[in-house]
């Protein structure tokens, strides 16, 4: 006999080793201009599970956002499938939280009008006065509350950046894809959004599944739970999952002495790059 | 304050060219002068109306003016969904560009009989005509700004899932509004360039209508100071639009 305490647990586990994301099969192929058509990602597996952060690394052009975009919808997998929490994903939705490469702020609207009208449009059945609390919520967790009236064209690289966190936290979205979300930024602004985003992950309970495309090593080391490193395309296939077994909370500067860290780090690095010296050249 | 220099400087020239042709002219052309004083007189008085064949040059103007609105308004109100809907689809674009290609180059005056089959007076006519040649540059301009709307700004509506309505509201017309403006800007220009030849050709009252009245009663003098008239409304037009131009240009926003 189960008893009830025992059904819980097992509910328990079996939800916490059930697949947020699960991308099976997936092959991507694009036509090329009239003639031919272009594969991008081949025979892709991935299962992530829920509350996990996963970064897509590898060289630029080797399908990492093709394959996120296949997450996100934005892209229809030529073979295979995509299923974010159980179901199949045809198209962009409300569950998955998208922050672009590029920010995609809308430039005629304020900070809080950007991030408004996306909550205005997925929180349909909210009044107007909890999407209001809604948006300054998630606007003060980013500190850019006291910027919510200027336009993205007054803002810096790491408040737009903010702004689409914010945007894509505020519709409470199960899954957050974030697209190279720190590639433009300086490294110190960078180093503080690292912290930003994980702080923001702990205030929803872990609960969010991220994944996030990057080619900065560091940044998939001190966020990730594990890092899938691609192969180059065309035809780009994983080449790799790598597990960071860095114990939660991280701290940026004591985790670089750790052990594992330093081996998790000359994994990925040999992982992503062939030549690690170039020989010395004798002038004679 | 440099722009108000370059403006007189601009003026002066063009006292000057028209001093000497009237002077080459031994005054056959009349003369600034000449012409401001006539034109004083006409400033003077400018609603008097002595009939249908007689008015003053204010009555001429804000006729012309009213018929010129209505048919850039009707042009513009049938421009601006037409150029979205080319704008928003490939389909829409490729068939109906050509039909826009053929009537585009079509002159006002080859309209005009049209215009009067239909209408059966002049007065409508004469407003076909403006808005069927006044709809082109909106049309063409709308729907370049609707059809240039980057990837980033659909995928933010994809992403969020924004409806129709929001996606029209929200990311389309913000984005093409300025287009859309050049497009009017262009358009009020050739509207008001219509109106003089489609009231030649009406007759009965405008300012298209005074020149030639004057021309019939042989008043360079008139038609001069017509035609200076007609030259500063044009620049007032162009510099609203040039205005609301500036205002909606979201980038200049700051």
């Amino acid at each position: 006999m189960i008893t009830e305490l025992e059904n819980e647990i097992l509910i328990e586990k079996r939800s916490e080793t059930s697949n947020c994301i699960s991308v099976k099969n997936v092959t991507i192929s694009f036509k090329t201009n009239g003639k031919g058509t272009f594969t991008a990602v081949k025979d892709i597996d991935l299962d992530i599970k829920k509350g996990e952060i996963v970064s897509i690394i590898g060289h630029s052009g080797c399908g990492k956002s093709t394959l996120m975009n296949s997450i996100s919808g934005m892209v229809r997998p030529t073979f295979g499938e995509v299923t974010v929490n159980g179901s199949r994903v045809t198209g962009p939705g409300p569950d998955r939280g998208i922050v672009f490469q590029n920010y995609s702020l809308l430039p005629w609207m304020t900070v809080y009008r950007n991030v408004y009208e996306a909550v205005d449009s997925v929180l349909k059945n909210k009044s107007a006065l909890e999407k209001k609390e809604i948006v300054e919520y998630n606007l003060k967790m980013v500190n850019l509350l006291q910027h919510k009236d200027k336009l993205p064209g007054q803002l810096s690289g790491g408040m737009k950046q903010r702004t689409a966190i914010a945007r894509a936290f505020a519709i409470n979205p199960s899954v957050l894809l974030l697209d190279e979300p720190f590639g433009a930024l300086d490294a110190l602004t960078k180093g503080s959004m690292h912290v930003e985003l994980l702080k923001i992950w702990n205030l929803n309970k872990r609960q969010q599944t991220i994944v996030m495309v990057t080619h900065d090593i560091e940044e998939a080391i001190f966020l990730s739970d594990r890092v899938v490193v691609m192969n180059d395309g065309p035809e780009a296939t994983i080449r790799e999952i790598v597990d960071i077994n860095i114990p939660r909370p991280r701290n940026k500067k004591d985790i670089v002495h750790l052990p594992e860290y330093m081996e998790v780090h000359d994994k990925l690095l040999s992982l992503l790059v062939k030549n690690l010296s170039i020989e010395d050249v004798i002038f004679e | 304050m440099y722009s108000i220099a370059y403006f007189v400087g601009s003026m002066v020239i063009l006292l000057l060219i028209w001093s000497l042709v009237s002077a080459i002219t031994k005054s056959e052309i009349p003369g600034p002068i000449a012409t401001w004083s006539v034109f004083f007189e006409m400033l003077k008085d400018p609603f008097y109306d002595y009939g249908p064949n007689d008015k003053g040059i204010g009555i001429q103007l804000w006729s012309s003016i009213k018929r010129v609105m209505m048919g850039f308004g009707m042009g513009s109100l049938l421009a601006i969904p037409l150029g979205m809907l080319m704008g928003g689809s490939k389909f829409t674009m490729n068939l109906l560009n050509p039909l826009i290609q053929v009537l585009r180059p079509v002159s006002p005056l080859a309209w005009f009989p049209l215009g009067l089959l239909a209408f059966k007076a002049s007065e409508g006519a004469t407003v076909f005509i403006i808005a069927i040649t006044s709809l082109w540059p909106t049309l063409i301009n709308t729907a370049f700004g609707v059809s240039s709307i980057p990837d980033d700004h659909k995928n933010v509506g994809k992403a969020f899932g924004f409806s129709r309505w929001k996606y029209i509201t929200k990311i389309l017309i913000p984005f093409a509004l300025p287009h859309i403006i050049t497009g009017l800007r262009l358009a009020i220009g050739v509207a008001w360039m219509v109106i003089v030849a489609g009231e030649m050709l009406s007759g009965g009252v405008g300012i298209g209508f005074f020149v030639w009245d004057s021309w019939n009663g042989l008043s360079l003098e008139k038609i001069l100071s017509a035609i200076l008239i007609i030259g500063f409304v044009g620049l007032l037009l162009d510099k609203f639009f040039n205005g609301l131009q500036n205002y909606f240009a979201y980038e200049n926003r700051k």
